[in-house]
């Protein structure tokens, strides 16, 4: 039996098994041509109720024009044949108006964030020296989500301010032959640039460009500094949001509701259906989503920098006590202290308070000042309505008096509570030693 | 199951024969066996013993490439000079050709692979080597002998185990650092081919690629991994290296034209070993039988442990071998009881398997050494190349399987100088007795084959969905051993079912991309055909226990059915065949299932066909008609229509389910033997009583093969079906009725086939007369499960037997004896 008529014997299930995110819209391939059979009849219905709904989501963008001035106003795959050395490519280039906002935030202000601050944001001394006018956004879209050599980024959106205003271009590959030419074009986007900038893109973006560089035999730029703002709003952010996903921060911080958002996890689909031939419009909420996603970046990067960069007091009291955590990290006790002080008088909870005298207090020992040290962790208790808090905040004390005041009968008193943090045997040691000590001293 | 009969009873006091033989110590190998020589109720069982003679040691200067760092270890290390086939395979490697060595357990074969590689090293300062082993322990094993060598040498080339236990950092030290790779086919499918370009610098000064134990690889694992090898020849020449491959082999039946399948290329075998062995007595024991009707022996286990006292108890060191891990704490349990009986230091054995931590291991292996250990109870955790040193005396409690592995623990005895022993203790298993019934099979020359098929087509067409992640495929590329034309064929079929997409490059080249969102190689299993695995939920603890392939869920995981799993038995109380999950609970019951499988097979094309016994003078002599075989591609139904409970020990039947699944169909390849209707109304029985019998023939025939083959016996079906016309394919199953001749199937239990039947049909005569040859030599009455298989009894669905007190295994032999099928001496 030849090879031909064994292949015709071969069934193939249509798709391998979803590994989507759990509830993600599982959607069907589309084939290039009609074949006959009903099981094909069904994918064809999927596919016409999925270019349906970016049909769509365009009009709605369509009639929505003049209420929120949209980033985008597209019904069709906008851009053109990008042609020249790199080789072809599909290109989308715009300059945003030099005052553009994003939700309520200025994409401009990227621009006045300063080196130092966001240096210390990222606790990343290497990029205190940039100069942050040269940056570069960078965001890929990628045919797959789980990674691997051959996963590809079929578009590739960067952003950088010309002359104070910012530009966007994305580069999308027609077909998967047009890879090389769009790396090429990056690569010379990178040697250019003084640092990138992402969102994810140290774990994810970044490696699966290398990645495609070397496959295409494509020469790697030197990576430049890279300012993944994926940390920082993950410090910044988590205790009052729990999720950071950029969405989450676009709304939370920025005020941008994103309306009729194409979800990451159709993206690979949506794509090659465009690749089987689907139409050119089934793309352009892709293209929308990305654009949206490297302008955030930019206006992200501004507003974080500016609330580290000055308190400002309407911020929420978890956000003054995170910005006064990394401050502290980062060596700059004189803002650590103004944030904590700020979480202190934002309002906040039991919570926030004993964070932040917590944190006080750190920063006192780090001086050398144990007795305002003591002071601190004793608001600290008194804010405390944990019991595991209050223990550890009774460890703190107790070792502060007995090595620092040498008040053994106090730290003995502290010592007391400590036993549900520290454990029976070492809870144990800690009071017979202090005893002796207190002995010792009575004998003496 | 093997075994599994035998584990529960605690020792008891039925063995027969004296208990109080007070043996003089230390009485050695020799002393042991006359004595059992002297004591017929012991003697009478050994179908088997053989002297062996030793062999002298050939030796060959150290090779003038050879880095004088190398010479200067293996010298500190007490060489003076190699081994002839270790210095055959240095040259041939360092020629920059690939081989396969193929010499006996310990005869030093690692040092073949392992000396060019250092070589390499020694010269390049970059140099790159990747090794493969089947198993973790292995690679751990190898791991700390590898790290050893590099340290006296002089090197940081550094070598590491990558598998799924390897940690983060370590990892990424692997992938940017270390010289030495270790890990075994999975990973390497998983989790470093579809990552290639993170491993740019290893797959470019990648110089050698090294295969242990290659004869493991074989039916549908090995035809995958030939695959991953033909993936992995692309990357590295993506990466511009071409690495020389280096293949360890167990003496087997082909051991080069297994190595050249699983790499695609021509390969040199070095076979001729240069290491000496000392004088060896090998025996077969074959338990007696207790239950003519049923074939049922004597527990092998118990037999095991009473031949291995008396070993211990003369001071002979002694190595046992269990068939799983039940098994094995089973006789160390059994041995240490009697040794207190017996006054002994229960201490003086342990257990080895896998699991036991490396520290465990080495402290085991310095004992032995010392001699303070004088017995080890092992699974094959220790078959595969770990060094615990050697001992006087193997017992393979249970035969391995294979000829090839059989001898591997064989090899694990032997010192030089001394003489050694190895028992080959048989079970009831119908592949222990044939091998019981024809003892000088495990001496003659190795005759079983590692089949694979790389170019199965469902292996190959996941293998190139995985090969166009790592790299698109350009028009005209072939893949590996593959031809342009064939893989196009290939990538068009993916390309229509919109798997790949295909493009014109700016270049005008024409490349066949991935285009699907999945990561192609975590769909993929190695160790089986399909995609859809089912899980074996253990319901009282909301855990996933297995694994299991679709095929075999229809037989084990059906409802109610008993599904044994580390020698713990559950019932399946629920299979949700649409989410491909099977729902167990814990029990204890004292029966287990089998299912009953109604299979049909229809020949699509017949490729082969000859008469049997083929036209030569002295075979057909007295024969009056003559048997036809044929080969081919052909459908396979097969269907689940019910199970027997079957009662643990007496192997009563106890009752019957019936299961509700739905057909199984699969294209594959088959072997058949038609007999025409006129030999089956020419026997002196009714034609039923002759049907049944072919029946218990198929039975007896899937044996052999499976014995011949070196295959696992499910990979292999065997079913009867019937044709209706001399000229027509057979195949349409008419129940065996007058107007039909019947035909005994033999087919690929896999999708696609993996080559078996091909070499059956190739090997017809030998299995048709090695067949007659173990009807001939069973000691049971009238067919038993280790020959024609057992019984059918009523049961729904399936006819009953016609004639039950008529033994269908003369029957059987009257119908060879009839066509001409002589036995095979």
């Amino acid at each position: 039996m030849d090879f031909k008529t064994k292949l015709s014997h071969l069934k193939m299930p249509f798709t391998p098994p979803a590994h989507d995110d759990v509830g993600a819209r599982r959607v069907a391939p589309v084939p290039v041509e009609r074949l006959d059979g009903g099981e094909q009849d069904d994918r064809f219905d999927r596919l016409r109720a999925l270019i349906g709904d970016a049909k769509q989501r365009a009009d709605r963008r369509m009639e929505r024009r003049g209420e929120q001035k949209p980033v985008t106003r597209w019904n069709e795959l906008p851009g053109v044949e990008h042609t020249g050395d790199h080789g072809a490519f599909h290109f989308v280039e715009r300059w945003l108006d030099p005052d553009h906002r994003h939700g309520k935030v200025p994409v401009r202000e990227a621009l006045n964030a300063s080196a130092e601050m966001v240096g210390k944001l990222a606790l990343d001394a290497t990029l205190c020296e940039l100069d942050l006018s040269r940056l570069l956004i960078v965001d890929t879209e990628t045919t797959g989500l789980s990674g691997g050599t051959g996963t590809i980024p079929f578009l590739i959106g960067v952003a950088w301010f010309d002359d104070g205003v910012l530009k966007l271009e994305q580069l999308l590959a027609k077909n998967l032959g047009q890879e090389a030419a769009m790396l090429r074009f990056l690569a010379e986007r990178v040697r250019a640039a003084s640092c990138l900038v992402t969102y994810n893109g140290k774990s994810f973006d970044w490696p699966l460009l290398r990645t495609r560089f070397i496959m295409n035999r494509v020469p790697a730029p030197l990576p430049p500094p890279h300012l993944d703002l994926l940390h920082c709003t993950r410090r910044i952010l988590k205790p009052r949001l729990g999720e950071v996903r950029l969405t989450d921060i676009e709304r939370e911080l920025l005020g941008f509701h994103r309306e009729d958002d194409v979800p990451g996890s159709q993206i690979p689909e949506l794509y090659f259906q465009f690749l089987r031939g689907a139409p050119a419009e089934s793309l352009a909420g892709v293209i929308e989503h990305n654009a949206n996603d490297v302008i955030a970046l930019a206006a992200v990067l501004g507003k974080l920098t500016q609330h580290f960069e000055q308190v400002h007091d309407n911020d929420d009291p978890r956000d003054h006590l995170a910005f006064a955590k990394v401050a502290a990290r980062a060596s700059d006790e004189a803002r650590a202290l103004r944030f904590a002080r700020a979480a202190l008088d934002g309002g906040g909870d039991a919570e926030v308070a004993v964070g932040a005298w917590s944190l006080t207090a750190m920063l006192a020992k780090r001086r050398g000042d144990h007795a305002g040290a003591i002071e601190a962790l004793q608001s600290a208790l008194q804010a405390s309505e944990c019991a595991d808090a209050s223990a550890a905040l009774h460890l703190a004390l107790s070792k502060l008096y007995e090595h620092k005041a040498r008040r053994f009968d106090v730290a003995y008193e502290h010592a007391r509570h400590t036993e549900s943090i520290e454990g029976v045997e070492s809870h144990q040691r800690r009071l017979e030693r202090l005893r002796r000590r207190l002995n010792a001293r009575a004998d003496g | 199951m093997r075994g599994s009969d035998d584990l529960l009873e605690p020792f008891s006091e039925e063995f027969p024969g004296e208990r109080d033989v007070p043996w003089e110590r230390p009485l050695g190998v020799s002393g042991v066996v006359d004595g059992w020589e002297g004591r017929s109720k012991i003697w009478r069982n050994v179908a088997l013993h053989e002297r062996l003679a030793p062999t002298e040691a050939r030796f060959a200067p150290f090779p003038e490439t050879l880095s004088p760092r190398i010479v200067g270890v293996l010298q500190k290390r007490g060489l003076s000079q190699l081994y002839s086939h270790q210095a055959e395979a240095y040259e041939l490697a360092t020629a920059g050709r690939d081989a396969v060595i193929a010499t006996p357990t310990a005869s030093g074969k690692s040092l073949c692979y392992n000396l060019p590689v250092l070589n390499a090293l020694c010269a390049d300062r970059q140099a790159r080597a990747l090794y493969l082993f089947p198993t973790k322990a292995l690679s751990r094993d190898q791991e700390t002998a590898l790290r050893a060598l590099l340290t006296e040498v002089g090197l940081d080339h550094g070598a590491i185990t990558y598998d799924g236990d390897t940690p983060g950092d370590a990892r990424r030290a692997a992938r940017e650092r270390t010289g030495l790779l270790l890990t075994n086919p999975d990973m390497l499918h998983t989790g470093i081919l579809p990552h290639h370009a993170n491993w740019a610098r290893f797959f470019a000064n990648l110089r050698y690629v090294i295969i242990d134990e290659v004869h493991s690889y074989r039916g549908v694992f090995g035809s995958h991994l030939s695959n991953v090898m033909r993936r992995l020849q692309r990357v590295a020449r993506f990466h511009g290296s071409n690495p020389v491959f280096l293949l360890a082999s167990a003496t087997i039946g082909n051991p080069q034209e297994h190595a050249s399948r699983m790499i695609g290329r021509e390969v040199s075998l070095v076979n001729e070993s240069g290491a000496p062995t000392g004088p060896r007595r090998v025996m077969v024991y074959n338990p007696p039988i207790v239950n003519a009707e049923l074939g049922i022996r004597q527990s092998y286990i118990k037999v095991a442990v009473r031949l291995t006292i008396d070993l211990m108890r003369a001071g002979v060191s002694t190595l046992v071998f269990g068939q799983s891990r039940n098994n094995v704490e089973v006789m160390l349990k059994y041995l240490r009881d009697r040794m207190v009986r017996l006054k002994m230091d229960p201490n003086l054995v342990h257990g080895y398997r896998g699991g036991y931590l490396p520290e465990t291991r080495r402290e085991i292996e310095q004992r032995l050494r010392d001699g303070k250990l004088l017995g080890v109870v092992a699974t094959n955790a220790l078959e595969l190349g770990i060094d615990i040193g050697s001992l006087d005396a193997v017992v393979c409690a249970g035969y391995p399987g294979t000829v090839a592995s059989l001898w591997q623990r064989f090899g694990r005895g032997g010192r030089r100088g001394g003489e050694s022993l190895a028992i080959l203790v048989a079970s009831s298993m119908p592949l222990d007795q044939y091998i019981a019934q024809d003892a000088h099979y495990v001496l003659g020359a190795p005759i079983e084959h590692a089949r694979i098929d790389p170019d199965n087509v469902e292996v190959l067409i996941q293998h190139l969905k995985c090969a166009s992640f790592e790299l698109p495929f350009e028009q005209g590329d072939g893949f590996g051993d593959v031809p342009p034309d064939v893989v196009n064929d290939a990538l068009g079929f993916l390309t229509s079912h919109q798997v790949l997409h295909q493009v014109t490059h700016p270049s005008g080249k024409t490349m066949f991309h991935w285009a699907s969102d999945a990561y192609p190689a975590n769909h993929v299993s190695l160790r089986s055909i399909g995609w859809d695995n089912f899980v074996v939920v253990d319901q009282d603890h909301d855990r996933t226990i297995a694994e299991m392939d679709w095929r075999s869920t229809h037989t084990m995981l059906h409802e109610q059915a008993i599904y044994q799993h580390e020698g713990e038995q559950y019932q399946v109380e629920r299979l949700d065949f649409d989410n491909h999950k099977a729902f167990v609970r814990k029990v204890k019951p004292d029966y287990f299932t089998n299912a009953m499988t109604y299979v049909r097979v229809s020949v699509l094309e017949q490729e082969e066909k000859a008469v049997l016994p083929e036209a030569s003078g002295e075979l057909v002599a007295g024969a009056l008609e003559k048997l036809e075989a044929g080969a081919g591609e052909v459908s396979v139904i097969e269907k689940v229509v019910g199970y027997k409970k079957i009662k643990f020990h007496t192997h009563e039947n106890v009752g019957y389910g019936e299961v509700h699944l739905p057909d199984m169909q699969m294209h594959t390849t088959a072997f058949w033997v038609t007999v025409p209707e006129s030999v089956v109304t020419a026997q002196r029985w009714d034609r039923p009583t002759v049907v049944d019998a072919l029946r218990g023939l198929g039975h007896a025939m899937h044996t052999v093969a499976s014995v011949g083959l070196m295959i696992d016996p499910r990979d292999l079906g065997h079913t009867l079906g019937d044709r209706s016309e001399p000229d027509e394919a057979p195949g349409k199953s008419h129940g065996g009725g007058p107007g039909f001749d019947p035909t005994i199937f033999l087919y690929d239990r896999v999708p696609g086939g993996v080559g078996l039947s091909a070499r059956l049909f190739q090997e017809r005569e030998s299995v048709l007369r090695r067949t007659r040859h173990l009807l001939q030599g069973c000691a049971c009455d009238i067919g038993c499960p280790a020959c024609v298989g057992p019984v059918i009894g009523a049961a729904p669905g399936i006819e009953p037997t016609p004639n039950p007190e008529l033994s269908r295994k003369q029957v059987a032999l009257d119908l060879l004896e009839y066509v001409g099928i002589t036995t095979a001496h």
